[in-house]
Parts: C-alpha cells; structure tokens; sequence
C-alpha cells in the first residue's frame, strides 16, 4: 500500500505542476522604471551599456588628444566635423546612432568642435531653405550657398567575433572611429574601444 | 501481494458497467478526436488563401487565429513569410527578428514542459523550429534585407548564420544537416559584393562543399553560378593550385573576370516554388489484452506537396537563362524528420507506458475514474505536426549579368517536359554597376 499512496502523491505533484505553469503563463505585464545608467545585461546582446562605454571612452580620448590644439593653432578657428558612415560590420543588428549622438552631444558643449548636420540630416534643412525661398519674408530669408563645408569627418567600423562553445560563448566587440582631414585624407585620431563578454547560458529553464 | 488482491477485486466487482462504459467511451473518442485538430489540419485555411494566391488574406486569418505562448515562434515565422509574399520585407524582419529572439529565449530544455511532454504530448512543448528552420530564418532575413537594398544588414545576417551553423555542428551529427549550402552561397554573394574577396572565396568554398553533401543526399547538382564563382575569385586572389583544380573538375574554361563583372550588375533571381512538405500524424490505437485500455501512439510524418514547377526560364532581351535547385527544403526536410523519429519514437513509447500506468491508478481508486483518464490519455496522445508550413517546397535561383540600366525580365514556369506553366512580367528592375539586384518571386501552385 505505501508503494501505491506514493504514486498516488507523486501523480498529485505533477498534477500541481502541470496546473502552476499554465497559470504562471497567464501572468500580467509590469513595468519597473530605471535609471538610465543602470547596467542591466539580458541576452549578452549589445545594449545600452555598451554603447555608453563606447561614447565615454571615444569623447574622452577624442578630447584629449592633439589634434585638436595643433588645428586650432594653426587655423585660428574651431575645427567642423560632419558625421560620416559607421559601418557595422558585426554579427549583431547594433544601432550605431545612440553612440554617435552621444559623441556628437559631448563635442558640441565642450565648446571646442562644431558639427554640421551630415548627409542623411540636410537633406530635410535644405529643402526647408528652399522653402523659405517661396514663402519666408525676405528679412528673415536665408540663402543658399552659405553652408560650412566640414574640416574632418567622422567614420567608424564595428566588429565583432564570436566565439561559441556549447552553452558558452565569448564575445569581443572593437570599436573603431577615426578622423579623417577632408583637405588632405590625413587620419588625425583614431579611438577605439573593446569591449568583450562571456555569455552563458543555461541548459534548463523553467 | 496485496495490491493484485485490490485490482482483481476492483476489476471483477465491475466488469459488466466497465463493458458498456467501454463500448461508449470507444464512440466519444471517435467523436471528440475528430474535433481535436492537429496543428496541420488547423493551419488548412492559411494554406488555401496562399493557393488562391492572397497572402495578404492569408495573413489575415492566420492573425485572427489564437495561438498558445509555445507556439509564439511558429506563429512568428508563418507570419513573416507571409508578409514578405506580401512584399512588406521591413514588417517581415521584424517578425523574423522577434522570432529570433524568442527562439533564443528558449534556448535550454524546459523542466516543466519535459514533463508535460512525457505526460501529454511532444506538442506541449515550445517550438523552436528544427535546425534547418533556424537557419532558413537567417537566410529569410538576408534576403528581405538584400530585397531593401540593406547590404550592410544582410551581412550581419551572413555572420549570425556562421554562428548558428557552428552551434549546430556541435550537437548534430555531420550525416543529418550541419551546413547550408544555399546559406553559405548566399554569404558568399554578400561579401563579394561588398569587395571582401577573400570571406568571399571562404563562404563559396563552403558551400561549394555542401553542395557536394546535397548532390549525394537530395540529388541538387552544384549550381553552376557557383562553378564560375569558383573561378572567378580563385583566379581575382592568385590561387592558382586552386583555381587549376576547379578548371579541371568543371571543365570550364572560360568565365568573366571580377574588373568586367563590377562593371556590370547582377541580377539574382530567385524563385521560391510551392511549399514545404507539412507534417501530418499516423497513430495506431489498440486494446491493451492485459488490462482491457486503450492505448494510441501518434507519430509526425512529412507529406510531401504538389511541385508542379521544376525550373523557371529568365529571358531579358535577347538574353535567357534557365534557375537551378540552390535549396531542396523537402529533401531537407524529410530527411531532418528521420534522423529525429527514434528519438520521437522513444518518447512516444515511453508516454503510452506511463499513461497506462496512470490510468491503471485511477482505476484502482474507482472504475470511472479509470475510464475518464483513459479517455484523457487517449485523446491527449497527438503527434506534434508544428512545422514551419510557409517555406517554399525548394529555391530555384538564377545569376545573370547585365550592364546597367532598367529591364523587364519575361520569367516564365516550365513543368515537366519544360511546358511552360505560366509566364509573369517583371517589370522595373534597376539594374546597378558593381550592384547585385535580388529579386524573390513566390509561386505557390493552385492546388496543394
């Protein structure tokens, strides 16, 4: 009798179970704000994390270094800088502009670069001036023709490799962004940033 | 001891109600089995609205239907296929992509949905695609982004199905499905056109090899795109042992170099023919002698579907040129199924034992009981028939250069015999220097 009041116990355990994960399925939404410079990882994917070291990183070099007083030594102005292509050549659908802008914010209030808007952005302003051209009051018109062309333009690469192995994998992310002279080609600064992670995942779930 | 003493008794206390509850309990399940659809059998209505060629209504009615959490990816996956039929790629991706995530989530067995599985049925558990279902979602999203002009996304793509074929190869055995040779071809063409030769050179080379394994296995031929593929970058990188060997094994000896093709453009047709086999279930039901039960094993098979088509003709200008198998999803398919029914099988069995055993507990506590669970078991025991059912039967694909400018391409469908099916106007396509143009064209046959 004892073998079969066991079963009996079992068979009522895996009935619990069974009714526990449907209900658990039937669980609602909830919503826990965060602060943005919280770390969070989840799938080990690039996140909002990573595209912040990036930023940190490439502002703070890009700053420090000397290019910048060697420019404005010998032009007597502030350098210009339009953005250029990031490509992404990772394994990873990675939003390169949350970096981008970062950058682009951090320079700007440094007070000691100024951006122009790049190629994707002035298309918009352009066809606004023209415009302005029709129907603005001749006071406040503003030409065309009188755009900065940019001194430097930024471009930028991101790779990746993957290494995986059964339920680990270790992934190493490098960062490049350079700047590159418009007049002459010359590469003045080249930041990078690495960032490399190991992902493990488990083999059960509930 | 005991316990044989309390079944004997329970069961000879009630053998004439226990009959007539049998003889009823045979008509109900009759009934009821016939109301308790198979995912396949479900999924009919979506199947008819593609042969009537409206994947936009299909689309609609497969998103009326209510689906359970596990089904998430499947239903993600259809719906994704479904929206690129509808040339909506961006709509597409994001489908795709949420499955992607979602399988990645679910990365890892269940402790719970095991023991469902052993339990009820293999369909309690979440579905995350076979293998070459994975990697055929890369290659759907490839091939939406390519469709968008997305170079640099496609190749991220390109990366992900590397991954995912390396993690693969880890845990299948190389004689079932561990590379893709149309996946790697299709890399290969996204890094030649981005100049990157020599990745390239190493994803042809791959797929030059699995190619060799479909050849043996399904009976594709190596595409011969791929044979001046071969040649063409073998010869751009100086790999002259390498290239003298292709000359001699394709006994090809012309082809046009890489400076005169990135003068010119590419168009790369694609035609997605038909659609994939679709798993259906065969069960055996039986009166247990021993105990007077029911027992019923159901087990998934692939029935394969109508391929009426079995090339396409492209003719530009005077120009024609016949597609080629890049992809044999049914042989794939079927084959990926076999090398799983063991597995399957072994489950199945398992299950049959243990609901016996459980349903001879509830007997032994009351007869009707016995007979309820009985019913359950029976009605609970369904093959698992989810497959990803809006994939094409196999690709066919066509390379064909031509110099810039805008073209209309005459394709048309040959059946056997090369009788020409139907013929559809392509109209539009641009056609750039050094670019590759792709262009999918789904033909789903009226009947199925």
């Amino acid at each position: 009798m004892r073998g079969y009041e066991q079963k009996s116990r079992l068979f009522r355990v895996i009935s619990l179970a069974l009714i526990l994960g449907v209900f658990q399925a039937g669980c609602a939404t909830s919503v826990t704000r965060m602060d943005a410079g919280e770390v969070k990882d989840l799938s080990g994917a690039w996140n909002d994390t990573d595209s912040r070291l990036v930023s940190e990183e490439m502002i703070q070099d890009v700053l420090s270094r000397s290019w910048l007083q060697q420019y404005v030594r010998a032009q007597r102005k502030q350098p210009t800088v339009i953005v250029g292509e990031i490509r992404n050549l990772s394994h990873e659908h990675i939003n390169v502009n949350t970096f981008v802008a970062d950058m682009e914010r951090a320079l700007i209030n440094s007070g000691k670069v100024e951006f122009v808007a790049s190629r994707t952005e002035r298309q918009d302003v352009r066809d606004e001036r023209e415009d302005q051209d029709l129907h603005a009051r001749e006071d406040t018109r503003k030409a065309m023709g009188q755009e900065i062309g940019a001194d430097f333009m930024l471009k930028g690469t991101i790779n990746t490799i993957v290494d995986p192995s059964g339920t680990k994998q270790v992934r190493y992310y490098q960062v490049n962004l350079t700047l590159i002279s418009m007049a002459d080609n010359r590469k003045v600064w080249v930041g990078q940033k690495e960032i490399k992670k190991l992902v493990k995942r488990s083999k059960l779930r509930f | 001891m005991k316990r044989i003493e309390l079944v004997r008794s329970g069961s000879g206390g009630c053998v004439p109600a226990a009959g007539a509850a049998r003889l009823g309990l045979f008509f109900t399940l009759s009934l009821l089995l016939g109301g308790c659809a198979t995912f396949s059998e479900t999924f009919s209505p979506v199947e008819q609205k593609l042969a009537a060629q409206q994947p936009e209504h299909a689309l609609q009615l497969l998103e009326k239907r209510r689906y359970p959490r596990r089904d998430e990816v499947l239903f993600l996956l259809n719906k994704g296929m479904l929206l690129r039929m509808a040339r909506g790629y961006e709509a597409s991706n994001q489908a795709f992509e949420a499955a992607k995530q979602r399988i990645n989530e679910l990365y890892g067995a269940s402790i719970t949905e095991q023991a469902a599985s052993f339990l009820i049925n293999d369909g309690t558990r979440s579905f995350v695609g076979a293998e070459f279902e994975q990697v055929l979602l890369h290659l759907y999203m490839a091939l939406n982004y390519l469709e968008m002009r997305q170079l640099d996304q496609a190749r991220v793509e390109a990366l992900q199905v590397d991954i995912r074929l390396r993690e693969i190869a880890e845990h299948v055995p190389e004689s079932v499905y561990t590379e893709d040779a149309f996946a790697r071809y299709l890399t290969g063409m996204i890094y030649e056109e981005r100049g990157e030769w020599s990745d390239a050179m190493i994803a042809y080379r791959k797929a030059y090899q699995a190619y060799t394994k479909y050849r043996d296995r399904f009976g594709t031929d190596i595409p011969v795109f791929l044979k001046y593929d071969l040649l063409r970058l073998s010869e751009r990188m100086g790999l002259t042992q390498e290239l003298a060997r292709y000359k001699r094994e394709f006994a090809i000896s012309q082809w046009q170099d890489v400076t005169s093709l990135r003068r010119q453009g590419e168009l790369i047709f694609m035609l997605h023919n038909g659609l994939a086999p679709i798993k259906r279930e065969q069960s055996a039901m039986a009166v247990n002698p021993a105990s007077g039960r029911l027992i019923r094993v159901s087990l998934p098979y692939y029935q394969p579907r109508q391929q009426p088509v079995v090339r396409a003709r492209l003719i530009v200008g005077g120009d024609h040129v016949q597609t080629q198998v890049a992809e044999d999803i049914t042989g794939i398919a079927i084959k990926s199924l076999e090398a799983k029914m063991p597995a399957i099988t072994a489950r199945a069995v398992a299950r049959a034992v243990l609901k016996e055993g459980i349903a001879r507990e509830a007997g032994e506590e009351h007869v009707v009981a016995g007979l309820m669970v009985n019913l359950i078991n029976v009605m609970t025991e369904r093959a698992d028939t989810r497959s990803w059912a809006t994939l094409p039967g196999n690709i066919h694909f066509a390379r064909l250069p031509l110099p810039p400018g805008n073209y209309a391409v005459k394709v048309e469908l040959l059946g056997s015999g090369d009788a020409v099916l139907a013929t559809r106007e392509l109209s539009n396509i641009t056609i750039r220097a050094g670019e590759k143009s792709y262009y999918s064209y789904h033909w789903i046959p009226s009947r199925l």
